[in-house]
């Protein structure tokens, strides 16, 4: 469970568009928005993998000029990679790159 | 009904943006609170780019697990970017450096040492270097990352204990020619203003800047003033049409390296159209030929009379048009407030100084300064290059709190305050970056100190410079939280170091502001903060050389421990001592004080009372400014105190078109410019190990002008081989309109071997800063072979 909360900017003629573009992405849950065309976005994700491609595709709306992060929450994840459950690793059999050393 | 934590945490999220926009949810924080939540919040600051956002690390049973901005904070109003949202990985991460490993030669493999054998190598070969081959044989190559205690700890073990001025850093790669630039037009380092000005600017000129990849929040609050103002105009000028261009009401689009020309356009138009400020002109300016020879305003003039319009267009190239060039002299000069933003376009280049000045005499033509809204600034790109490396003694010439090194008296000054003999620190400037690289090359460095950088790969021309640090005749120490292509090549023995929120620090961002972030997690087991590595090591130093005066060097921090007493008596030293009473005054911000604040405090802060307002919005404006009004010299508004000024005037100076060092000819017909990507970081040794933001960009690409990609056959996708007179890539074209035809654009966070873009750069400086042209060099590039799968390599 990864949750972040953004405030999502777009042009202020489209923001009922734009909203309407957010709530259909899974995940996304609009809790207001003001007449200057800010959004208060919060996204409930699986995982930062999962955050990130939900990201892209808010930023990917048309009508969307920025996504500001306000807040994250990641302990869920943090605590699986402190338990050696996941890897933050994008190369994750690297390690052997230290290979080249020796004790 | 049951309110799960996930609830809570959604409700907490909605709320931490709302609380941004003064909007109201039908739900609030003290209802929040009755969740019961263990999180402990540590404030610091961001450190993957200069901006200086401000936010704070939840912590709960000892692992960061909840980051949110600070809304209160002046840098970023509590928004974040991508890049900071997932540093946070890098704290637990599997390939964190975390024991000490020693290789005699460079062909050795590594083998793992404990921290009493690894300081004992490290003291033993720097002071046989100094034994056997004097005190210039060694030397510091710092970071604008390293935290101001760290620059000023280890500069001040190489002069005072060491006498050497060999004392660099990677913010001579970045920054050398603003900081040159300021020194020579308004006679002081750094910006008079800051970012409070973007908000009240009505014209922003954004120039040699992708500040929407570079600088993401900064550009977020340039486009919420368009947005909230579209009177605001918006614009850029860059040869290359970039994701920042998108907010621009005009975009104007040269040839690399003519922006000379149309700076000097634009002081035509503004003097021609009698758009120039006279009594201002009258009041505060003097006009310079060079160093020791001035001029008056009306030989400035006819110094631009090659600078028409007209003229100034064809020698850009001819997609910017003379009635563009006036239109922006006209906006620039009549708006209620003009503010410039640039970065490494202006600044890495060889005549970067000369286009700093260039830019500077729009605003002291126009008066477009000291005022609401109106400022000519350069951000920076590192999160500490102003505040640990341009102020704390980091680079060959200066001493901590703006001292030139020539200067005697202000050798002695810091020789009283560190308690040594009066001419313990050496007259003579040490060696910029691309001499200490020469030197190493040349086997005259016998042992050299890189923290917190990757030179390997940041170089320009780095296979020349590589070759030297891949020999056995200089012993390497490497201090950093990951392998990198440097500790991989050149390293002889790597520290592993605390990462940020790991350790207590001050870095000074962009506009002025020193910001404390305080140890929030423990790094892993064997690693340590640099001070701690420091002291440690000046100690057996001290023994090795029989040297007291080293001894001297540590004792204020002998038996602190490292975690908070260490960098805070480094910092008191720092600030108490060496910025009293100088230009970027800090003696009013101790750590107790920038503890209190949200934000940090802007120098000049000579007082406690003075520091917890926030410091000094503007320099040199009195009422705002307490030096302008201790050091006045008459009754005007603006006092220009800087040293570098005697005579407390703003310069305007005489800098005609010059073209860059290489300039694309039959052989190497493309001009060929780098730059960052959004989703990394430098060499990309922490970003390229995040998972999310190695996959955004798993590898650079050469971006083409379809123009050119057309008549070179080139497509999408296809493998293109990019050669200059030094060395060769290749990588995956991508064909936009983004580069100006004629031109290409590579991003250089790739550490792969084919794909290394500093591989071909040019590594010609600036004859004043020093500083390398990182931004323009010739090449050729032709199609190898259609798409091919690539993967992302990292060290």
């Amino acid at each position: 469970m990864v949750i972040a909360g953004f405030v999502v900017q777009c042009q202020p003629q489209s923001q009922q568009d734009t909203v309407a573009a957010l709530e259909a992405i899974g995940q996304v849950e609009v809790f207001g928005a003001d007449e200057k065309g800010n959004i208060v976005t919060v996204v409930d994700a699986e995982s930062s993998a999962d955050l990130e491609k939900i990201v892209k595709r808010m930023e990917k709306l048309e009508q969307v000029l920025t996504v500001g992060l306000t807040y994250l929450n990641m302990e869920d994840e943090a605590e699986k990679i402190a338990l050696g459950e996941l890897s933050p690793d994008p190369f994750p059999r690297k390690p052997l790159k230290k290979a080249t050393m020796t004790t | 009904m049951v309110q799960t934590r996930r609830d809570f945490l959604k409700r907490t999220a909605a709320l931490s943006a709302a609380s941004y926009l003064g909007m109201l949810l039908p739900f609030n924080s003290a209802g929040e609170a009755l969740a019961a939540d263990d999180t402990v919040w540590h404030r610091g600051s961001c450190r993957l780019c200069g901006t200086g956002c401000r936010l704070e690390l939840g912590v709960k049973n000892g692992l960061p697990t909840a980051l949110r901005g600070v809304p209160e904070s002046r840098t970023n109003m509590g928004f974040l970017c991508m890049k900071g949202m997932l540093f946070w990985k890098v704290m637990n991460h599997t390939d964190r450096l975390t024991t000490p490993l020693y290789r005699a030669k460079k062909s050795d493999k590594f083998k793992k040492i404990s921290w009493d054998e690894a300081m004992n190598i490290a003291a033993d070969k720097f002071a046989g270097a100094v034994k056997e081959h004097g005190p210039n044989s060694v030397a510091y190559y710092g970071s604008g990352q390293a935290l101001t205690e760290e620059t000023y700890f280890f500069q001040k073990i190489f002069r005072g204990g060491l006498q050497t001025n060999n004392v660099e850093g990677n913010p001579r790669l970045c920054m050398a020619s603003a900081t040159a630039g300021y020194m020579t037009s308004f006679g002081a380092d750094e910006p008079i203003g800051g970012y409070a000005d973007i908000e009240k600017a009505d014209c922003i000129f954004i120039i040699g800047s992708n500040m929407a990849e570079a600088h993401p929040v900064i550009f977020r609050r340039v486009m919420r003033r368009k947005l909230d103002n579209p009177k605001v105009t918006v614009i850029n000028a860059d040869p290359r049409i970039s994701l920042t261009s998108r907010i621009a009401d005009i975009h104007l689009q040269f040839n690399p390296g003519t922006d000379l020309a149309l700076l000097n356009a634009l002081a035509y138009v503004i003097i021609d159209e009698k758009l120039h400020n006279e009594q201002f002109i009258k009041d505060y300016v003097a006009f310079k030929k060079g160093k020791e020879e001035s001029c008056d305003f009306e030989e400035y003039k006819k110094s631009l009379a090659d600078y028409t319009p007209e003229k100034a267009a064809t020698i850009m190239g001819g997609k910017v048009t003379a009635d563009q060039i006036r239109e922006v002299a006209r906006k620039f000069a009549t708006s209620k407030g003009t503010l410039s933003m640039w970065t490494m376009g202006l600044n890495q280049r060889k005549q970067g100084v000369w286009a700093n000045n260039l830019i500077h005499n729009l605003h002291i033509l126009t008066g477009q300064l000291l005022k609401e809204g109106a400022d000519s600034l350069s951000l920076t790109g590192q999160p500490n290059a102003c505040g640990g490396v341009r102020e704390a003694g980091g680079l060959c010439h200066i001493l901590p709190g703006h001292r030139p090194i020539e200067k005697e008296p202000l050798r002695n000054q810091v020789e009283e305050a560190w308690g040594v003999p009066k001419g313990r620190i050496p007259a003579e400037p040490g060696l910029h970056t691309m001499a200490m690289f020469t030197a190493v090359n040349e086997g005259k460095i016998k042992a050299m100190w890189i923290n917190c950088t990757s030179p390997v790969q940041s170089l320009p021309n780095c296979d020349l410079y590589n070759k030297g640090m891949a020999k056995d005749d200089t012993f390497i120490v490497c201090t950093d939280i990951f392998p990198t292509k440097t500790t991989e090549l050149a390293a002889n023995l790597v520290l592993p170091t605390a990462f940020h929120f790991e350790k207590t620090g001050v870095y000074g961002c962009t506009e002025r502001r020193s910001q404390i972030t305080r140890k929030a997690i423990n790094p892993p087991k064997g690693a340590r903060p640099e001070v701690e590595i420091i002291r440690d090591w000046a100690a057996l130093l001290a023994k090795k050389l029989n040297d007291p005066v080293i001894t001297q060097c540590i004792k204020p921090f002998e038996g602190l421990e490292p975690e908070y007493a260490l960098p805070k008596a480094i910092w008191d030293e720092y600030s108490q001592k060496l910025t009293k009473g100088r230009d970027n005054d800090l003696s009013g911000a101790p750590y107790e004080v920038l503890e209190g604040m949200f934000d940090g405090v802007q120098w000049p802060a000579p007082t406690a009372e003075y520091a917890k307002t926030g410091g000094t919005v503007k320099k040199f404006v009195r009422g705002m400014d307490p030096l302008a009004e201790k050091l006045k010299t008459d009754d005007k508004p603006y006092q220009f105190y800087g040293a570098a000024h005697p005579d407390h005037k703003l310069w305007v100076w005489l800098r005609p078109q010059a073209n860059p060092a290489e300039m694309p000819d039959a052989d190497y017909p493309f001009y060929l410019s780098t730059g960052r990507i959004i989703d990394h970081w430098h060499t990309m040794s922490i970003t390229g190990r995040i998972p999310e933001l190695l996959r955004a960009n798993p590898y650079a690409y050469i971006e083409i002008n379809p123009k050119d990609a057309t008549r070179l056959g080139i497509k999408p996708g296809d493998m293109v081989e990019i050669t200059s007179r030094r060395g060769t890539n290749i990588m995956p074209a991508k064909v936009y309109e983004g580069p100006i035809e004629g031109m290409v654009f590579a991003y250089w966070h790739d550490q792969h071997p084919d794909r290394m873009i500093n591989k071909v750069t040019i590594d010609a400086i600036d004859p004043g800063s020093k500083q390398p042209e990182f931004k323009i060099c010739a090449c050729k590039i032709k199609k190898v072979s259609g798409p091919q799968a690539l993967k992302p390599y990292i060290t």
